[in-house]
């Protein structure tokens, strides 16, 4: 199903919806009642050009307007642009926009700055413009990102939230001749992997199978540009930590130590064990992973070029049902991400995670000049209400009841028991570590990064030149000392 | 009479002047007074700290910054000097009559005005290994494996043939300007003295068009120097450093970075040694030419 469509069938649904909450009468009147002193309000928000802003814009935005007369203008962009815009406006105080994206990997950041709105604070100080339904207990987890360290306030309202899995191709790991085949190679039964050592031999069996048959198929995909942060964030969100080499490496509570010598693990045995069986991996699967960035490596998988590979959850669930995009609808399959002896029982245990939970939140800028209204736009799409054709439309889950949803539950089996796993299995996974400094480190060490992948640098010289250079800039920063 | 019309003039520049400061030279001065500080929004202290010219010694140390600086002036070398050649072959070729001359001028004239963000885009579609029909035909008919994403010699030249396409139709346009202009008299009386082909360029023609050639010069070479969008797109300055070109670093520092500090003192240095490039350009091939005319 395309998304244009599910956008269609989504506006229609809700629209009824509507209709059906206007018989009660209670809410449809607090939105009208409340929005009465910003008649005449246009509010402007950006964010990232993907399938939950689409939704936003094109069916959350006008109901809202029907239901307030406030309009909403989002503007969706590319993830750069976006970030630039955002960070302009709210650094000279423009009041530009009333509502920016944040992900979560920078609400640390924005907080440190002070850019953000505590929506919390904001709502105990106008009573009025509380929605009856709104509570904050809605939300999943994920919700905890976006409070404020010290106050536990909520300083955005989570809109996308997915977590980077491991997807295969079901048709491929469930046909007999492929399991006996695979048996006979390696005298194991052809099931997703759980280590290292089973997915590197699941790979390259099927990027030999795809050479001895003359198909396009390789074992693995490989977010693994050579010129673009994508290829950074694999490595030190989804692969790093599945050796056990958590928060990039760096030691916050050891004054910022990134080096091995300094109590950091950054350039750590794990680490450096890490990159090199994550670039093993990259030299067998398909030839355009070193351009592929988080799109390309989706578009890799819903090409049917890849056997087995960590795809974010976003590009999932259209891989998995949008036959106008994806060749292998209805044959994949989720599953954790292979891990190294012991990470399971560490993270079981309450330290570190297996992967990368990803998504981003929608907050009002302090430099907005139309809060109260931005307020009760951003209490409208937390609604339980709306959620779960939002889910459908644009698979993402923000918040528990959505699980419950027959809708919802429906579109769980579409996708291979995604849904299942965020719900389950979703404490497995982190955000990024909470560091205001986050795009300067990745900026400052990526270079000698990405000469690893082109083989200018090894791998222990180059992560040991990493760990030097990420304490060199957290020292610049005046974080380390 | 002359005190009159000098303030005619001036009242009528004056909105000109205005807006040229408000726009080009306010900022300017805003970049080099940013250039004096250590400024990072993310940074412990986020506040801009005065910290002299220390921005500028660093950067004679910084080994990136070199290297961006290195790999800008070969891509400038190739892309512009092969822009100079064939925009100067194809205003030659434009000169004679052929069929099909109208719509070949005006096929190869559309890269114009087409966007450097689109221009990108369309290459990386072309070059994007085993997707791309350009690596495709290549590993097809030569047997040769192109990807951009390994070879850094593969990205590089990608990238001075994307210049090269875009741009040589300016210079196309600009040398046809200049050919038109010239006048004939000169080439007939050399024929007439028995000059060969190569003596009436040498002599006759590169001289006569000389200013054209080096105004287009002056704005390639001030264009390829800043470059941005199309590699931005192509490459993101990769694969590792190979294409990461001087604008491109910059953009970097800047942006995703936020190093506002020093990522304007590097800009205030890359405008320096523009400046510096046109000068000698000017001064080793214009100079000359004008005292012996004066």
């Amino acid at each position: 199903m395309s998304v244009a469509f599910r956008l269609g069938a989504s506006a229609l649904a809700i629209t009824m919806s509507a209709t059906a909450s206007f018989a009660d009468g209670q809410s449809d009147e607090f939105w009208a009642k409340a929005a009465e002193p910003y008649q005449g309000v246009t509010l402007q928000g950006v964010t990232e050009s993907s399938p939950p802003s689409m939704f936003i814009r094109e069916v959350l935005a006008p109901q809202f307007e029907e239901l307030t007369g406030i309009r909403v203008d989002v503007e969706t962009t590319s993830w750069d642009q976006m970030y630039d815009k955002a960070i302009k406006d709210m650094e000279a105080g423009t009041g530009i926009y009333d509502m920016v994206y944040i992900e979560q990997d920078i609400v640390y950041a924005y907080l440190a700055r002070d850019f953000l709105v505590d929506m919390t604070g904001a709502l105990e100080a106008n009573a009025d413009l509380k929605a009856p339904n709104w509570d904050e207990a809605n939300f999943t987890t994920f919700a905890d990102y976006f409070r404020g360290a010290d106050d536990g306030n909520l300083y955005g309202v989570p809109m996308e939230a997915f977590i980077k899995i491991y997807l295969y191709r079901t048709d491929l790991f469930g046909d007999p001749d492929i399991q006996a085949a695979f048996k006979e190679k390696t005298g194991k039964d052809l099931v997703p992997a759980t280590n290292h050592a089973d997915y590197a031999e699941i790979a390259q069996f099927f990027t030999d199978y795809g050479q001895e048959n003359d198909l396009d198929l390789w074992g693995t995909t490989a977010q693994a540009h050579t010129g673009h942060p994508a290829s950074w964030y694999e490595y030190y969100e989804s692969v790093a930590p599945t050796f056990g080499v958590y928060n990039w490496g760096i030691d916050a509570d050891n004054n910022y130590a990134a080096s091995v010598d300094n109590g950091g693990q950054m350039n750590s045995d794990k680490a450096k064990a890490a990159m090199t069986w994550w670039l093993s991996m990259r030299d067998i699967a398909p030839p355009e992973s070193p351009a592929s960035t988080w799109t390309e490596v989706g578009t890799t998988f819903a090409a049917g070029r890849a056997a087995q590979g960590l795809v974010y959850g976003e590009n999932a669930g259209w891989i998995s049902s949008d036959e106008t995009k994806s060749k292998v609808v209805g044959n994949v399959g989720v599953a954790l991400p292979p891990l190294a002896d012991g990470i399971m029982d560490e993270v079981e245990g309450g330290t570190g995670y297996i992967g990368y939970y990803d998504g981003g939140a929608f907050g009002i800028p302090s430099s907005s000049k139309n809060q109260e209204a931005a307020l009760l736009f951003l209490q409208y799409i937390g609604q339980n209400e709306v959620q779960p054709d939002w889910a459908v439309a644009a698979p993402r889950v923000t918040h528990t009841a959505t699980y419950d949803d027959p809708k919802v539950q429906a579109m769980n089996e579409e996708l291979g028991g995604y849904y299942d796993m965020l719900k389950d299995k979703g404490y497995l996974f982190a955000g990024a570590p909470a560091y205001p400094f986050h795009a300067q480190v990745r900026e400052a060490t990526a270079p000698i990064f990405y000469q690893m992948l082109t083989g200018d640098l090894g791998v222990d010289e180059g992560l040991d030149q990493m760990a030097a250079k990420a304490e060199e800039e957290l020292t610049n920063l005046g974080y380390r000392k | 009479m002359l005190a009159r019309r000098n303030t005619l003039g001036w009242i009528l520049l004056t909105p000109t002047l205005v807006i040229l400061f408000f726009f080009g030279v306010l900022p300017f001065l805003y970049v080099v007074f940013v250039s004096f500080h250590q400024w990072n929004p993310f940074a412990a202290d986020p506040n801009m700290i005065y910290n002299a010219a220390q921005n500028y010694r660093r950067i004679v140390f910084d080994q990136a910054f070199l290297n961006s600086i290195g790999v800008t002036i070969a891509f400038v070398v190739f892309a512009v000097t092969s822009q100079l050649i064939l925009g100067y072959l194809l205003a030659q070729a434009f000169m004679r009559d052929f069929p099909g001359k109208a719509i070949f001028r005006t096929i190869h004239t559309l890269p114009l005005i087409m966007a450097p963000i689109i221009v990108g885009s369309v290459w990386k579609l072309m070059t994007t290994p085993s997707i791309g029909i350009i690596p495709h035909y290549l590993d097809e008919w030569f047997g040769i494996t192109m990807n951009i994403g390994t070879s850094a010699f593969a990205a590089f030249m990608t990238t001075v043939i994307m210049d090269i396409w875009h741009w040589t139709p300016l210079v196309t346009l600009t040398l046809i300007a200049a050919l038109v202009s010239l006048p004939p008299d000169p080439f007939e009386q050399a024929q007439i003295d028995g000059a060969g082909k190569r003596q009436i360029f040498w002599h006759i023609t590169l001289p006569m068009i000389a200013p054209a050639v080096v105004a287009t010069l002056f704005i390639r070479l001030m264009d390829a120097l800043r470059t941005v969008d199309e590699v931005w797109m192509l490459t993101g300055g990769g694969p590792g450093s190979a294409t990461r070109y001087v604008g491109v670093h910059i953009f970097r520092e800047v942006f995703p970075k936020t190093n506002y500090g020093y990522g304007s003192a590097i800009s205030v240095i890359v405008l320096y040694l523009t400046i510096v490039a046109c000068w000698l350009l000017y001064v080793s091939m214009l100079a000359p030419r004008n005292r012996k005319r004066g």
